[in-house]
């Protein structure tokens, strides 16, 4: 019996930690069942006049055999006063709960970016289940249109658009992307500013969707279907929205895009063409300076290493081989993509929309400067702006 | 058993920076800005004087409780033993709701049921339970953990940190600073923490000295991984709560990996659930010595105390964030009451008896 009772607080101890476990893992302390869970793989916003529609991807599993697995989705919208009104009306429609935290892109349509875009977006910032690094995109039309279009590419649009905005197309310097986190700290620091890739979406010509077809690329399921009405939607993200203040100030062409990313330092083997020549780059160094000696001033820089990797009429076998530039042909390089820079800051100061972060460097560099310029327009601001390309020898 | 003076050292370097990095970073952000280092550089400073400061007293060889009853007498032993605990339950309140906050957040994707929390009281009643030397071989096992999970946390925010952020340094002015240095109050107990292990070490010559530059490179570790997370979120890092686990979520090859840094979380959460727990054992363990060292004394307090915080956490569940502004804004003072003034009358009454030296 002595021994008994000396046992037995730790047998009840025992008890006790798996009555818990069992409560744990018996219903997972009432966590979201997956039947009931929707994961919602990409978002897109647009403004109504009552508030907004939040369309939301839905990944659906197509099938467990090898011709048919893969994911498709299914496009839902909600509408609400705000975003997460949005949530619930898609939850009272469906009885799925909207599960977030996979969700990797978000699109904002044409009507949505008139108006400061972070009456929408701050959800998505305070809710602590999605991720901040989720990518930004506006797009042409409305955010429902674009998601709920059917890719020639891919099982879904989302998949498509996530092709467009990977690491190697950043590198390739022909689109700019960029996540909640990045677009909320420009939204909040004292320039105000911040960019997306705009996003464009054009229909797939017959012709190149049987070839499509033919070559087995992935294919959605109503791919074979819709290729012949010619509905299916191939993207475009090659222009760059600038938001000042939260709103759409400009839109940045595909040479000025080119040329931020270059400032930016992204670009690595991409290509450009000028004047029937095309040209690779290897290697990519950029930075924006702010001085502050007397009157501030802006130092957009870019330096780039670059070889000939295409060209009109047919080259020698030694010219081929080389791909060197002359000197020449290095001055012109770097005179276009100098005058492509300097496009990007006459968009940048027409617009006043300090994406390049001048009123921060400066506030950073000197805060009694930063009292005394902030309110300065950026087309009175000296700009000192090179682009130096070299050919790789 | 006794704990080694590596033991100390590795608590210091490693464990004690864990304790620091859920809910200070977005406080700190909150009142000082991008000025965020400062008051916790100050911290750091006079945390490792402290450390300095009690290690010395371990040259004595004799528990806290040893020293109050031969110098005081029982009861009034007793009385400060029972005060020192009281405060270190007190203390104990933030990292513990810190810790439901981390699991809350970091571990599951939608708000689970507050009951996931439980089982962390019956985890801290075991370990609080334990004898307080047995804390050396739990320090050997968690401070290579911590810091390679610091590690790993810090090389992954590296490439997406901006510490330009950080300039210009002084704009939030003396206001700030000294905001700072209050809100941070709450989480800089270290030297209270060490005050209840004196006479469970054997002392050695330049402990004292090792032990406060353990504390700094500890505070070095700690400072790293705020610029770090400033960098990462500049402007909005008010709201990023759960600092350290949302830091390391940007590095590039992550697109290809996936999730991997969550390795280095779960290493870091691991060795913080032990630190949750710590100031709960250390007052079982000082109440244990205090009243007699009886068989039954530290089961049944430890019992009591994690139910008391189990209560506590769930009492404040809906008013957590008023529950913490109480703690570190309005009864702030607590903490240099414990943590600053009693080392250093310690210090002052019993580090003078060099007679009683073994």
């Amino acid at each position: 019996m002595k021994r008994f009772l000396k046992r037995l607080p730790n047998r009840l101890w025992v008890l006790l930690c798996l009555i818990v476990l069992f409560a744990f893992f018996a219903n997972d302390f009432g966590l979201v069942d997956i039947q009931k869970t929707a994961i919602v793989l990409a978002a897109g916003i647009d403004r109504t006049p009552e508030g907004f529609t939040l369309t939301a991807q839905i990944a659906v599993p197509k099938g467990t055999d090898r011709t048919t697995g893969g994911t498709s989705g299914v496009e839902i919208g909600g509408q609400g006063e705000n975003i997460s009104d949005c949530l619930s009306d898609l939850y009272a429609k469906t009885g799925w709960v909207p599960k977030l935290v996979f969700c990797d892109l978000l699109v904002l349509g044409e009507g949505a970016v008139r108006e400061d875009v972070f009456d929408g977006l701050d959800y998505f910032l305070r809710n602590e289940y999605i991720p901040d690094s989720c990518l930004l995109a506006a797009c042409e039309g409305s955010a429902a249109e674009l998601l709920s279009s059917e890719s020639a590419i891919d099982d879904t649009s989302a998949l498509a658009l996530g092709k467009l905005f990977s690491d190697a197309a950043t590198k390739s310097g022909q689109v700019m992307t960029t996540t909640l986190r990045e677009f909320a700290i420009g939204y909040f620091n004292e320039s105000r500013s911040g960019y997306m890739p705009y996003v464009r979406m054009q229909q797939q010509e017959k012709g190149a969707q049987k070839e499509a077809q033919a070559s087995g690329g992935a294919q959605n399921k109503q791919g074979g279907q819709s290729g012949q009405d010619g509905a299916q939607k191939i993207y475009s993200a090659r222009e760059t929205a600038l938001f000042s203040e939260g709103r759409l100030a400009a839109l940045l062409s595909p040479e000025e895009t080119l040329a931020f990313s270059l400032l930016k330092g992204n670009v690595y083997a991409g290509t450009f063409t000028t004047d029937g020549r095309s040209y690779v780059i290897l290697k990519n160094k950029g930075s924006v300076d702010v001085g502050t000696r007397d009157v501030p001033d802006i130092r957009l820089y870019a330096g780039c290493k670059v070889q000939l990797c295409g060209e009109r009429e047919t080259a020698s076998p030694e010219r081929l081989a080389r791909g060197e530039l002359s000197e020449q042909e290095e001055a012109h390089v770097s005179e276009v993509l100098t005058q492509y820079a300097k496009r990007l800051w006459d968009t940048c100061a027409a617009a006043d929309c300090d994406f390049l972060f001048f009123r921060r460097s400066l506030r950073r560099a000197s805060p009694a400067l930063y009292g005394t310029w902030k309110d300065v327009p950026l087309s009175s601001v000296p700009a000192d702006i090179v682009v130096r390309a070299e050919s790789l020898r | 058993m006794t704990i080694t003076p590596r033991q100390i050292c590795f608590f210091l370097a490693g464990i004690a920076p864990v304790g620091k990095l859920i809910l200070l970073p977005a406080n700190l952000a909150a009142t000082c800005g991008n000025d965020l280092l400062l008051p916790v550089l100050a911290h750091v400073l006079v945390q490792s004087v402290l450390v300095f400061c009690v290690l010395l007293l371990g040259r004595r060889e004799r528990t806290l409780c040893t020293l109050l009853r031969d110098a005081c007498g029982k009861t009034a032993a007793r009385i400060a033993a029972c005060l020192l605990a009281a405060f270190l339950l007190f203390a104990a309140f933030v990292p513990v709701i810190e810790q439901k906050l981390l699991v809350r957040s970091t571990f599951y994707d939608t708000i689970p049921a507050y009951l996931v929390f439980t089982p962390f009281f019956l985890f801290a009643a075991y370990i609080c339970a334990r004898p307080l030397p047995t804390l050396g071989r739990l320090w050997d096992i968690l401070a290579p953990l911590a810091l390679t999970g610091m590690a790993g946390i810090a090389l992954f925010s590296a490439g997406s940190a901006d510490l330009g952020a950080l300039a210009p340094a002084g704009a939030a002015g003396a206001g700030g600073f000294l905001k700072g240095v209050q809100t941070a109050c709450a989480w800089f107990f270290d030297a209270a923490l060490l005050l209840c292990l004196i006479g469970r070490f054997p002392y050695r010559k330049g402990l004292a000295l090792g032990g406060a530059l353990c504390s700094l490179a500890g505070g070095g570790v700690l400072l790293l991984l705020l610029a770090l997370f400033y960098g990462v979120f500049p402007g909005i890092a008010v709201i990023q709560t759960p600092a350290f686990s949302r830091m390391s979520g940007f590095f590039a090859g992550m697109t290809v990996l996936g999730r991997i840094d969550y390795f280095f979380i779960f290493a870091v959460a691991f060795a913080m659930t032990f630190h949750a727990a710590l100031p709960v054992q250390c007052a079982v363990g000082l109440l244990t010595e205090a009243f007699g060292n009886k068989k039954y004394l530290a089961p049944a307090l430890s019992v009591l105390f994690s139910a008391l915080m189990l209560s506590a956490v769930y009492l404040v569940h809906f008013h957590t964030s008023a529950a913490v502004r109480t703690v570190t804004e309005t009864l702030f003072w607590i903490f240099p009451l414990f943590t600053v003034l009693v080392p250093l009358l310690a210090l002052l009454v019993f580090g003078r008896r060099h007679e009683t030296l073994s």
